[in-house]
């Protein structure tokens, strides 16, 4: 039969193309390790991410780096967990910093204490190269499970024209949440009912949202969530009922603030286009507005009720469970490069980013760049206020029960004592497994 | 003996019917059998790629774990009562639904609209054809990223236009009570050329003569579209009808570029809901448990129009 032997051959090249892929490569040379890294930002990351795995390559022949892009924050955790699921995970991966918990309740983390101690050093000499407000969400349960290697904080951007066409001083800019609600209101413009400027603009999407959240309760005095146990969050309470309230009145009762959940993106392209003259956003968009501002701007901590105090935000490396000894290894070598006080230093200027190395700001680049960009040192100087990005079992779908309950009350759709009790009960159903197994587990 | 014969055949029959059913089955696979081998590459990928995935997803969503530590176990249809007593899909499954009329009956009214006004080849027609095309052309995401562009609130193309004319301006994807129609806008924008396609290509099979006899009777432009092509278009209508269907259901690109779901679900749709399930929440069990909810939806949809075609077939 003529087709028989024609699929007969067919079936035998499949056949031996498959064996040619089964068989493992003979690795005699370098051991070959997969970094996966995710683009938060913007395109050029991507750029200086080869540069960075280049020169490490070249530094270090018996290792062979492959970075490897994927995606965002949210798509990187995707990829990570597939590829530990069909048992080959990449050797290294820069994940946002408040997935680590998560991750860690599900087994999918490897414990570097022993890696730490095998190089002859403490986990307090290890953890005391880093800003101690990046530590929280590196260390669970007192093991150390990532490395910090870029982070941001929340930030106060003023348009210091605008300050000034209103009458105030953008060298003195406000410090506490009525100086900014007064600042707000004069620099709000109205046509009739219409308004042409918005005094503030404060992000609301997913992610983004729960960040701010956290930002402006922590500044009222608040903690979002339970720093020591992954299965509690603090969202009906005072802090947080004062810090949506405040939100709130900047939405409905000052009317400074447009309406509706605004995404990052929005707000800072509403910002530089001069629509509105003072924003919140992350860190990480200094660069970008550093680059595309054509008026004079100010950056400022986040203004406080009660205390000042910010969440960080960013991402750490960390080693997926389930690797072999030498890929562990290998990984940990381009890990600690990575974080070292001079590849630190490089990336951060590279991407606007802080430098997880307190001895990067040391080096002599780092100094020249902080003298040229004074913005940049303020947002370095508000470490001293931070404290760790909220963390818990399932952290998304916590995260989104607050975001959603948020977003309704800047749409005017509900009340903010309301929303947050609804918030609290949503999410506590969402922890009650993880409960289940740890507080309420009794003996 | 010619009589005897046909006598004698009912008794063989009732002698050995299995094995004569048998036998009959193996002489029919045995002819079919080349049919079957020339098939068979693509039905390893099918069954790889498709049947394997299905069967893996209606086995996911009969197992679940109680807790983050404890071992998977069977637990029958308690996914599948999750998912329906989860307001979230049911909120996902009345967004979608709007979704679907929404953007299937504008969608399909202007790409009939369109293919009668282009029907006849000319230059100009050709122009407009493939300009109205082109939103086709742009994939998804790309399209998403710019209307995120001409949503933005106050600086926005729109809002820069629009502007001046409304009072308030509207935040297009931050207003819970807006953003599922700004969604489906681009819904429309982006699928009404490919329609007109299938238009163009109904309006191809409207008999001349008819129309002819039709104008020589007297009867005016709305009487010809009433009574002459819009029947003629009705296996068009159905076979886009279903496209359109499936289309609201299976393409959530810009909801995740643009909303994410939001503001507070109102542009969450049901193939985002599973996302949501398999990867934020990491619940397996749930989501393919939705999925298999919607997957039935879905065959039960085709399964119908499939009938209604056959039985229009069939009537002729």
């Amino acid at each position: 039969m003529l087709f028989s032997r024609r699929l007969m051959l067919g079936l035998a090249m499949a056949g031996s193309l498959a064996g040619a892929l089964a068989v493992p490569a003979m690795a005699e040379g370098p051991t070959e390790i997969d970094l996966f890294f995710p683009v938060p930002v913007d395109g050029k990351l991507a750029r200086d991410m080869s540069t960075l795995i280049k020169e490490f390559n070249e530094g270090h022949p018996d290792i062979k780096a492959t970075a490897v892009y994927t995606g965002s924050y949210d798509d990187t955790l995707i990829k990570t967990r597939a590829s530990i699921k069909a048992g080959k995970p990449p050797a290294a991966v820069i994940m946002s910093a408040n997935f680590l918990l998560d991750m860690q309740i599900e087994n999918e983390l490897t414990n570097l204490d022993p890696l730490i101690a095998a190089d002859g050093t403490t986990k307090e000499q290890f953890l005391g190269q880093f800003f101690p407000a990046l530590q929280g969400n590196a260390v669970i349960n007192r093991s150390v499970y990532g490395v910090p290697f870029h982070n941001s904080t929340p930030l106060l951007y003023i348009n210091a024209d605008k300050a000034k066409e209103a009458g105030l001083d953008p060298s003195k800019p406000p410090q506490t949440w009525a100086e900014l609600t007064d600042w707000a209101k004069k620099l709000t413009k109205r046509e009739g009912d219409k308004v042409t400027q918005w005094g503030i603009a404060i992000p609301c999407a997913y992610d983004y949202c729960g960040w701010m959240m956290e930002t402006l309760t922590m500044t009222n005095g608040g903690r979002y969530y339970n720093e020591e146990f992954g299965g509690e969050v603090y969202y009906d309470t005072p802090s947080m009922l004062g810090a949506l309230t405040w939100w709130n009145d900047l939405v409905y009762k000052h009317k400074v603030h447009a309406p509706g959940a605004t995404p990052g993106p929005a707000v800072s392209t509403s910002f530089i286009s001069g629509n509105a003259a003072m924003m919140m956003l992350s860190t990480g968009s200094l660069t970008y507005v550093r680059d595309n501002a054509k008026f004079n701007y100010k950056v400022a901590f986040i203004p406080r009720n009660v205390r000042n105090a910010v969440p960080i935000g960013g991402a750490s490396l960390i080693v997926p469970a389930g690797l072999e000894a030498d890929k562990q290894k290998a990984a940990w070598t381009l890990i600690k490069w990575m974080t070292s006080p001079e590849k630190s230093a490089w990336w951060s200027r590279a991407t606007g980013y802080f430098a997880p190395n307190m001895a990067a700001y040391k080096t002599p680049d780092m100094v020249d760049f902080l003298n040229k960009n004074p913005d940049a040192k303020t947002a370095v100087e508000q470490l001293e206020v931070a404290k760790p990005w909220f963390a818990t079992y399932k952290t998304v779908p916590v995260r989104k029960t607050l975001e959603d309950e948020v977003m309704l009350v800047l749409n005017g759709k509900k009340q903010p004592k309301e929303a947050l009790v609804a918030a609290q009960k949503a999410a506590d159903e969402t922890l009650k497994p993880y409960n289940a197994e740890t507080s309420l587990k009794l003996p | 003996m010619s009589l005897a014969e046909p006598a004698a055949l009912p008794v063989a029959t009732s002698a050995a019917p299995r094995l004569h059913v048998l036998k009959r089955f193996v002489g029919r696979f045995k002819a079919s059998l080349p049919a079957y081998l020339l098939l068979l590459p693509s039905l390893v990928f099918l069954a790889l790629f498709t049947y394997g995935a299905m069967g893996r997803v209606i086995i996911d969503a009969l197992y679940q774990r109680a807790t983050p530590k404890a071992p998977v176990r069977f637990v029958g249809f308690d996914n599948i009562a999750a998912v329906l007593a989860d307001p979230a899909f049911t909120g996902a499954v009345v967004n979608n639904l709007i979704y679907a009329v929404g953007t299937a009956i504008p969608s399909i009214g202007l790409a009939l609209l369109f293919a009668l006004a282009l029907a006849r080849t000319s230059a100009v027609s050709s122009a407009l054809r493939a300009a109205l095309f082109l939103p086709v052309l742009i994939p998804m995401v790309a399209a998403s990223a710019l209307f995120l562009f001409i949503f933005l609130p106050n600086v926005g193309l729109l809002d820069y236009y629009i502007g001046r004319l409304l009072p308030v301006l509207p935040n297009w994807l931050g207003d819970s009570d807006i953003a599922l129609y700004a969604i489906m806008v681009i819904t429309i924008w982006k699928n009404a050329g490919y329609y007109m396609l299938f238009f163009l290509a109904g309006l191809q099979s409207v008999p001349e003569d008819v129309m002819e006899a039709a104008h020589l009777d007297g009867a005016g432009p709305y009487q010809r579209l009433r009574h002459i092509i819009l029947p003629e278009l009705q296996p068009t209508f159905l076979f886009v009808t279903v496209i359109a269907i499936l289309n609201a259901v299976t393409q959530v690109d810009h909801v995740f570029v643009m909303t994410k779901g939001g503001p507070s679900n109102a542009t969450n749709l049901v193939l985002f809901y599973i996302y949501q399930q398999a990867v934020e929440h990491y619940d397996i069990g749930k989501a393919s448990a939705a999925t298999l909810l919607t997957l039935a939806a879905l065959m039960g949809l085709t399964a119908l129009s499939f009938r209604t075609m056959a039985n229009r077939e069939g009537g002729r």
